[in-house]
C-alpha cells in the first residue's frame, strides 16, 4: 500500500522508528564493539559507543582457550541435520494431516499438538534416562533426534499443515489425472509449491537448534562435543569470572550465521509467515 | 475416442444421496453437455467419470470397459478444471508435457506432442512462460493443451469458462467447439450456463436434484421440453409458465383466457407454456399491461402483466410502448406447451 506522507510526518515517523530501533540494535552493537575492547574498557562509565583502543587478539584467544572451530562445526552440522530432518518429517506429516483421510486424523493431530504444551524441562530427565540406556550420552544423537521428533517438529508440522490445507485441491486432482500417485503428488507438486512455508520452517528450526542450551548441558560432557551456546559459558578465568571480551568475541562469531540466515532468507521468512497465516 | 456409458450411477455421502441412478449413453465422438442448477450433481457425475469420486452404485464404462475401480490415470481421460489447475511452478511447456513425462514418453516425443498441441491452440510463443504470466484466456488454452497433448479417449470439462469475462467466454466457447470438431474426441462438458449448453452440445443432459430430467439435442429440448423443469431451465429469457385449467373455451388462468390449439383433448388443471419469442403483437390478441420495456437493438424485450400473471415477450419490432400502456399479444398456437401441473410432465 502506497501512502503519501507530508515531509514533516515523514521526519516524525523516521525519528520514531530510530528511537524504537535502539533496544534492538544496541545489544548487538555493544557485543561487537566490546569484543575488541580491553576488558577494563567494557564497563567504563560513561560507556564508549566506539572503542578507544582496538584489541583483536580476543578473537585469536577464543580458539586458543577452547576447541572453538570444532564446537562451531558441531553446532553447524547438528543444526543442518535437524533442519533437514524437520523439514522432511514436518512436510510429510503436515501433508498427511491436511490431505489424507484416515480414521481419527483430527484427534491424532490434536494429540500431536499437545506436545507443544509440554515444557522441555519436564521431559529432559526421562529423555536423559532413555538416551543413557541407548548409550547415546555425550554424543550428538539426542541433540539431533529430540528436535526432529519433538516440539520444534510439531510446530513445523502445524505450519506445513496450514499451508497444504490452503493449496487448491484441483492441483492434486489434475496430477492424479496426469498419472501421479500420492507420494509423487506430494514430492513433485505440493512440496515445490510449499517453498515459502518450508523456508519459514527452515529458519525457525535452524535458530532453535543453533540456540539450544538446556539439552547440550544435560547430554554433553566433553568440550570437544560441546555446541556453541554451551561453549560460550566456558570462557572464564581461574576463579570462574567471565572473560567478557573473549566471550563477546565468541558470541559475535556465534551470531554471524544467524544474521546471515536472516539477511538471506528475510523475504522467504515473511512470505512464509503470511502464507501460513501466522504472526511472528 | 470411445463411447461412455453410465448405468444406474448413484452417489451418496453417508445418508445424503446426491445422485439417484443416472443412465446416459454417450456415443463415440459425441459432445455431451451436462447442465443444471448448482447442486444438481452434474460436477459430481463428471468427477465420477474421471475417477476423482468413488461410485456408490452402478457402473461407468469407457470404451466398453467398466472403470469403476480404476484410478484416473488408468481411465485414459483428460480433464480441464474450472480454475485450470495449472502447476504454478512449471512453465507452459512443462505443464503440457507433464502427463507424458510420467507415462514414460521420450523427451523427443514429449517435445513433438507439446509443439503439436501448442500450434493448434496458438500457444507457441508462450511455452516458456509461467502460469502467473498468462491472462485468463491463455491459461484456459494451456489447460486445454494439457488435456489434448496425450490424445485421451475422453475429454472432461468442469465449468471451464466460468472464470472468464463474457466476451472471452464467447471466444473460448468457439475454440472448444472447434477443437472438438477437429479432434473428434468424446467430450463431456459441465456447465450451469444453458447458453453454453445450447451452443456447444450435440446433446444436452438436463439434470436436477441428482436426476436426469431430459436428454436430447439442444433444439429438441428447446422445442419439446419433457417437463416443467426443462421448460423453465432451457431458454433465456425463460419460458412463460402460467397455471390454470384446460376447458372447452380455452386455457382459463387467473384473470385471462388463452387460446389453445384445436384438437387439445386434455382437460383439467395444467400449466400453459409459451416462449417469449412466440408471443405475437396482434390487435385481436389478449390485452396485457406493459411494466418494463428493454430495447436490445435487434429485438425488444417487454415485461407485462397478463391477467394476474407476469410474463415476458420478445418482439422483433421496435416498440414505443411505455410502462402502464396496454398492448395486445397472441400466443403462436403452434408453439404452445402444456404440462401436467401435478407431475410436471408434458401433456401437449
Amino acid at each position: 500500500m502506497k501512502t503519501d506522507l507530508s515531509p514533516r510526518m515523514k521526519v516524525a515517523l523516521y525519528g520514531l522508528m530510530c528511537v524504537l530501533l535502539i533496544p534492538f540494535v544496541f545489544p548487538t552493537w555493544w557485543m561487537v564493539t566490546s569484543s575488541v575492547k580491553p576488558i577494563s574498557d567494557i564497563f567504563a562509565f560513561p560507556p564508549d559507543l566506539w572503542p578507544r583502543r582496538f584489541d583483536f587478539s580476543t578473537y585469536a584467544q577464543v580458539f586458543e582457550l577452547q576447541p572453538f572451530a570444532r564446537q562451531y562445526w558441531n553446532s553447524a552440522y547438528i543444526a543442518a541435520l535437524v533442519t533437514a530432518g524437520t523439514m522432511l518429517i514436518s512436510s510429510m506429516a503436515g501433508y498427511a494431516f491436511a490431505r489424507i483421510k484416515f480414521p481419527f486424523s483430527n484427534a491424532i493431530f490434536m494429540v500431536v499438538l499437545l506436545g507443544l504444551l509440554i515444557p522441555s524441562e519436564v521431559t529432559i530427565v526421562p529423555l536423559f534416562q532413555m538416551f543413557l540406556k541407548w548409550g547415546m550420552i555425550n554424543t550428538h544423537w539426542p541433540l539431533i533426534l529430540v528436535p526432529i521428533f519433538g516440539a520444534p517438529s510439531v510446530f513445523a508440522t502445524f505450519v506445513m499443515r496450514q499451508f497444504f490445507i490452503a493449496l487448491p485441491v484441483e492441483l492434486e486432482e489434475a496430477a492424479r489425472v496426469d498419472g501421479l500417485g500420492r507420494f509423487k503428488i506430494f514430492w513433485t507438486i505440493a512440496l515445490p509449491l510449499a517453498k515459502p512455508a518450508l523456508g519459514a520452517v527452515a529458519i525457525f528450526t535452524f535458530l532453535h537448534s543453533w540456540n539450544l542450551y538446556l539439552e547440550p548441558i544435560v547430554f554433553l560432557s566433553s568440550t570437544q562435543m560441546f555446541t556453541l551456546p554451551q561453549a560460550l559459558t566456558q570462557f572464564t578465568d581461574a576463579y570462574g569470572g567471565a572473560m567478557w571480551n573473549i566471550q563477546l568475541a565468541a558470541a559475535t562469531m556465534t551470531a554471524i550465521p544467524v544474521l546471515l540466515v536472516f539477511i538471506v532468507a528475510q523475504k522467504q521468512f515473511v512470505e512464509g509467515l503470511a502464507h501460513t497465516g501466522l504472526k511472528g | 475416442m470411445a463411447p461412455v456409458t453410465l448405468k444406474s450411477v448413484r452417489k451418496a455421502y453417508g445418508d445424503a444421496k446426491v445422485l439417484h441412478g443416472v443412465d446416459i449413453a454417450i456415443a463415440d465422438g459425441e459432445f455431451i453437455v451436462l447442465v443444471g442448477p448448482s447442486g444438481c450433481g452434474k460436477s459430481t457425475l463428471l468427477r465420477m467419470i474421471a475417477g476423482l469420486e468413488v461410485i456408490t452404485d452402478g457402473a461407468v464404462e469407457i470404451g466398453g470397459r467398466v472403470v469403476n475401480d480404476l484410478e484416473p490415470k488408468d481411465r485414459d481421460i483428460a480433464m480441464v478444471f474450472q480454475n485450470y489447475a495449472l502447476y504454478p511452478h512449471m512453465t507452459v511447456a512443462t505443464n503440457m508435457g507433464f502427463s507424458l513425462e510420467h507415462r514414460g514418453a521420450s523427451k523427443a516425443e514429449i517435445a513433438e506432442r507439446v509443439k503439436w498441441a501448442a500450434e493448434i491452440l496458438g500457444l507457441v510463443p508462450l511455452l516458456d512462460r509461467y502460469p502467473r504470466q498468462l491472462s485468463g484466456g491463455q491459461r484456459q488454452r494451456v489447460a486445454m493443451g494439457r488435456a489434448i497433448v496425450r490424445n485421451p479417449q475422453v475429454f472432461l470439462f468442469d465449468e471451464p469458462l466460468s472464470n472468464l469475462d463474457a466476451k472471452l467466454r464467447v471466444v473460448m466457447r468457439g475454440e472448444i467447439k472447434g477443437l472438438h470438431q477437429r479432434l473428434g474426441v468424446t467430450t463431456v462438458y459441465v456447465t450451469h450456463d444453458q447458453v453454453e449448453a445450447m451452443t456447444m452440445a450435440d446433446r444436452i443432459v438436463v439434470m436436477n436434484a441428482g436426476r436426469v430430467e431430459q436428454i436430447g439435442a439442444p433444439l429438441d429440448l428447446y422445442d419439446r421440453p419433457a417437463n416443467l423443469f426443462v421448460a423453465g431451465f432451457i431458454g433465456s429469457p425463460a419460458m412463460n409458465l402460467i397455471g390454470g385449467e384446460i376447458t372447452e373455451q380455452g386455457f382459463v388462468a387467473a384473470g385471462v383466457t388463452l387460446p389453445l390449439p384445436s384438437g387439445t383433448a386434455a382437460r383439467g388443471k395444467a400449466t400453459y407454456g409459451i416462449r417469449p419469442e412466440h408471443l405475437i403483437l396482434a390487435d385481436d390478441g389478449v390485452p396485457a399491461t406493459v411494466t418494463l420495456v428493454e430495447p436490445m437493438g435487434s429485438e425488444t424485450q417487454v415485461t407485462m402483466t397478463l391477467g394476474e400473471h407476469r410474463i415476458i415477450g420478445v418482439f422483433r419490432e421496435r416498440l414505443s410502448a411505455r410502462p402502464g400502456e396496454i398492448i395486445h399479444v397472441r400466443p403462436d398456437l403452434a408453439a404452445i406447451h402444456l404440462f401436467d401441473t401435478e407431475t410436471g410432465a408434458r401433456i401437449g
